[in-house]
């Protein structure tokens, strides 16, 4: 049972959504459809469902985006599927993010590779922290590394991602702008996601923690770890303010966990551009804001030939860092 | 008296017709979810966040709606495991071993409610566990490492073999297979696949899901198939429900099996990484060795119902501890639930407590609201759920079956786990028919992860020094249980072994048939 | 050797060969230069080890053999374990509810429904779980070419 009151609202609805509609660009996806490629809960769930909320909300497509869920090989079952059976497809996105990236540039998805698919657009970044516990006596980046270079059995780190995982290469990184010649005696504990990492920072099991600023900042707040630097390029904006970035300690060190989409290699120009206008609209949008401060995540707004430049450099560096140590030939 | 004040703010804000229309529609929702193979409480919570933000409900609603979906499905997951053998998720696969015979012996009203009796003791328990102990809680969690972790889980593996088997090879048998499954897929240390054959389906594992409704249900209709024109077809046999209420006695008989329970799930649950699953396992495990004094137990002792559901609800309310005030999801439903709390812009961590109160004290309101309305909807509905058992199998099975594939195809949406499914369908009926106890199988590829990483990660801090593994009080307490647990069903269960062994014999037909 | 004990032992030597098999590719595995203290083969070997251990005390102390099917029976259980292949096959390409009517209908005819009860039966089944799954839950379910 409908009752009147919500038909009439729905209505509005509708009519609003469709005159913002005729006002956007001409071309709409007749079933916008976007693709997570992991189970529900996840991050890549995460970006296809409030992305494709905010765009309904605010009039960029007319019909409710559908979210399908296609886990396997840390995203590489979506890729093949994108690449092999839905090429022409104008109306498909799918969710992606910096382990895409990594994936990719390690050769994780047997066959297939970056120019396969076209790079839509970007929706945020996360930036990537070093922390340690409240009670080290390590007060900042510099001090860790050197610690690291002098001794690397005496500071286990912990992160989130496997082994080469995205985690994993920020801590390499930024030994690597330091100075440690060879990154391979850095010793990265693996835990199944930052939460469980920071734990064991607490624990006392490990000395150092990697990971995305959202994963550490309840534990920041309540002062139980300190964070000793940020990878990104300047200091963050609001209460992330007073976090001193690795380049101002002189560690010319960045590392950002990307968010954004891919689309099918064999998508008209017409529908591609129209998707990047429709992320770019979204990103601009209140909204967009809202959901981004909600969940800590900071600007990068890349779209359409940029992002697609962005995505091949990040792997292109990925790449030159996975060679340099040794995950991959 | 804090604490009181702030749970009954907690209940003020929680008591609205529109939030307890919420925990009915969850409650409800949340058992079917439980009951259906394939959906366990992580996938139906998942399922359901979109329908929480299509209805425009704000955090506390939200929240309540979700944990009545989430306590639902652990009080549903009971109800395949009692009336089918099939277990709806991975922690009521414990509740098969006494739940499905007693419900043979003509007591599946019984088996229900009184299963539904023992969640609701372990889940309110551990609700004002959580309340009372949530911040000394922590601190427990914080005394495991990854060395701790290690010996926790090769506790649980060392007591199997007194648990769901006569044969202890068979049962180390199926243990190893289970964990050497669980090491299929890309290695979460290195990155490097393992055992995946050049499969891109298979990087990320075999997931336990695919696991357990394969080896149970598919493996059941199986059976059935080939029982169809056996000397056992069940024409014109009488169906006995029993009773709706379980007799005073039984529940005073199951009391202290419920109290012990509960604790030990609880615990189970407050340390991230063991979960649900562990806390039903262990709390059967220990209740075994402390009442099983007759060899009872697997054949239908009320005592081996209420154990494992007493101690998952149990472990269901402690893995919030870790949630709420560490960020750390202590199962894969709370992983779940963490998600959704953080897309409604809260962030759990240490200072939620304080920072959002009127959260977290609305969602202990909401468990207790939950609890209660599950109660009230579980016993009125026995006499319903009971009817399963009246629909004949031929129409029964079919239904098994096909919501077995959809519940894993819709999850995933690929064929490649509806083949390994059919897989473990035919594993699972070869295993039966030799005797082989499916639940280590099932409880190595939940934990065999989990143990290798722990292993890994202890020996990595240590640098390499494997006695890193003994050095802390924790772990050699935990190996000291662990060998007493392994040692003592060799010494002690002799004597019940050759005795049910004797009764499987009479009861086996001698006739033998020349197989491949 | 008795053969009351035979499918154990046969059963306790296909688990031996598995150990074995576990443990060769195992040692195939591919270490990557970047590897932690312990690396990526030593827990699946112990592992091939423990099995291995058990298929051996299986061979050595069997269980009595359980009732074996004959052949007809046999034959019963791999023709649905065919219907179900089939079923996964072409359930994407077919769409949900079509393949499932198809399958529920063989299933529940082949558990002793008369051939029009079990067609009934079995688009009952599948509308009943479509409305379900996919109305009520909002599961992505397999769309045919029909839509559904």
């Amino acid at each position: 049972m409908i009752s009147k009151a919500t038909r009439v609202a729905m209505a509005a609805l509708l009519l609003g959504a469709s005159t913002l509609a005729v006002q956007a660009e001409g071309w709409m996806p007749e079933a916008p459809e976007c693709i997570a490629p992991a189970n529900p809960g996840g991050g890549w769930d995460f970006t296809c469902r409030q992305v494709g909320k905010v765009m309904q909300d605010e009039g960029l497509i007319d019909k409710t985006m559908q979210v399908v869920n296609l886990a396997g090989g840390g995203g590489g079952v979506a890729y093949a599927e994108t690449v092999n059976k839905r090429n022409d497809s104008d109306d498909l996105l799918v969710a992606a993010s910096s382990s895409t990236a990594t994936r990719l540039a390690q050769g994780a998805y047997p066959g297939n590779t970056v120019d396969q698919v076209r790079w839509v657009a970007s929706i945020g970044a996360d930036y990537g922290v070093i922390a340690v516990a409240k009670s080290s006596p390590i007060t900042t980046l510099p001090e860790l590394l050197a610690q690291m270079k002098e001794n690397p059995a005496s500071i286990a780190v912990a992160g989130g991602s496997a082994v080469g995982g995205w985690d994993h290469l920020k801590v390499l990184i930024a030994a690597n702008a330091y100075g440690i010649e060879d990154v391979r005696k850095v010793k990265y504990i693996a835990f199944d996601g930052g939460g469980e990492a920071v734990t064991q920072l607490l624990a006392g099991s490990v000395q150092a923690f990697t990971g995305d600023l959202s994963e550490a900042k309840g534990f920041v707040d309540s002062g139980d770890i300190r964070v000793i630097a940020v990878l990104a390029p300047e200091r963050l904006e609001g209460e992330f303010a007073a976090f001193p970035t690795a380049r101002e300690q002189g560690v010319d060190a960045l590392g950002a966990n990307w968010r954004g989409f891919y689309a099918p290699g064999g998508m008209s120009d017409e529908a591609y551009n129209a998707w990047v206008e429709k992320v770019a609209t979204l990103y601009a949008s209140d909204e967009w804001k809202a959901v981004m401060a909600a969940n800590g995540i900071a600007p990068l707004d890349l779209q359409g030939a940029e992002f697609d430049k962005f995505v091949h450099e990040s792997i292109a560096q990925i790449q030159s860092l996975s060679r340099e140590i040794g995950i991959i030939k | 008296m804090d604490t009181l004040t702030h749970l009954a703010d907690g209940f003020t804000i929680a008591l609205t017709w529109q939030n307890l229309g919420l925990a009915l529609l969850g409650a409800f929702l949340g058992t079917i979810i439980g009951a259906l193979p394939g959906l366990g409480p992580s996938n139906g919570v998942a399922i359901l966040i979109p329908l929480a933000f299509s209805l425009g409900l704000g955090a506390t609603p939200a929240l309540i709606l979700l944990t009545s979906v989430y306590y639902g499905a652990m009080y549903g997951g009971r109800i395949s495991s009692i009336l089918l053998n099939i277990p709806g998720d991975e922690p009521a696969m414990m509740t098969c071993l006494d739940g499905h015979p007693m419900a043979k012996k003509g007591m599946a009203g019984e088996a229900l409610s009184l299963s539904g009796i023992a969640s609701f003791v372990g889940s309110i328990v551990a609700t004002w566990g959580l309340i009372l102990l949530a911040p000394q809680l922590v601190k427990i969690a914080l005394l495991f490492g990854p060395a701790e972790y290690f010996a926790l889980f090769t506790l649980a593996f060392a007591t199997l073999g007194g648990v769901s088997s006569t044969n202890q090879a068979k049962s180390a048998f199926a243990a190893a297979l289970g964990i050497g499954l669980a090491m299929v897929g890309v290695d979460t240390q290195t990155g490097v696949p393992r055992f995946t054959f050049g499969e891109v389906h298979l990087y990320d594992g075999i997931d336990f899901l695919v696991a357990i409704v394969g080896l149970f249900a598919l493996s059941e209709v199986f059976l059935f198939l080939e029982h169809r024109h056996g000397a056992s077809d069940a024409a014109g046999k009488k169906i006995e429900i029993g009773r709706i209420l379980p007799p005073v006695k039984m529940i005073k008989d199951t009391s202290g099996t419920m109290i012990r329970s509960t604790g030990i799930g609880f615990l189970a649950g407050v340390l991230p990484g063991a979960g649900a699953s562990l806390g039903s396992f262990l709390a059967y495990a220990l209740e075994k060795k402390i009442s099983d004094k007759d060899g009872t137990f697997g054949k239908g002792d009320p005592r081996g119902l209420a154990a494992p559901e007493a101690g998952n609800n149990a472990a269901a309310g402690g893995a919030l501890v870790p949630m709420l005030a560490l960020g750390v999801p202590g199962s894969g439903t709370t992983a779940v639930l963490l998600a959704v709390l953080l897309s409604l812009n809260i962030t759990p961590g240490p200072l939620l407590f304080t920072q959002n109160p009127d959260v977290v004290w609305g969602l202990i309101a909401a468990l207790f609201i939950a609890n209660f309305m599950l109660l009230l909807l579980n016993i009125p509905m026995v006499g319903l759920f009971t009817r399963i058992l009246m629909v004949p199998p031929r129409i029964l099975m079919p239904i098994v079956a096909m919501v077995s594939f959809v519940g894993i195809y819709g999850i995933s949406g690929s064929s490649f786990d509806l083949y390994v499914m059919i897989g473990f369908g035919m594993l699972g009926w070869v295993l039966r028919k030799l005797d082989v106890p499916l639940v280590p199988i099932i409880l190595g590829t939940l934990l065999g992860n989990a143990m290798e990483s722990n292993l890994r990660r202890a020996i990595a801090i240590s640098d390499g020094d494997w006695s890193a593994l003994f050095a802390s009080p924790v772990s050699l307490v935990l190996w000291a249980v662990a060998i007493a647990g392994f040692l003592l069903p060799i010494v002690v269960g002799k004597v019940v072994k050759s005795r049910m062994h004797g009764a499987r014999q009479t009861a086996q037909s001698e006739e033998m048939d020349a197989t491949d | 050797m008795n053969t009351r004990f035979l499918s154990d032992r046969i059963f306790g030597l296909v688990g031996l060969a598995l150990a074995i098999g576990y443990a060769l590719s195992a040692r195939a595995i591919e270490e990557s230069f970047l590897s932690d203290a312990v690396g990526p083969k030593a827990f699946p070997l112990i592992i091939a080890a423990v099995l291995g251990l058990a298929s051996a005390v299986i061979v050595l102390r069997p269980d009595p053999d359980p009732v074996w099917l004959a052949l007809p029976r046999l034959a019963e259980i791999g023709a649905a374990i065919l219907v179900m292949v089939l079923y996964a096959r072409f359930l994407p390409v077919a769409g949900f509810v079509i393949a499932t009517a198809f399958a529920a209908t063989y299933l529940t005819w082949r558990l002793g429904s008369r051939p029009i009860a079990s067609v009934v039966t079995g688009i009952c089944i599948s509308l009943g779980i479509y409305a379900v799954f996919h109305l009520a839950l909002g599961l992505s379910l397999a769309r045919g070419p029909l839509g559904f």
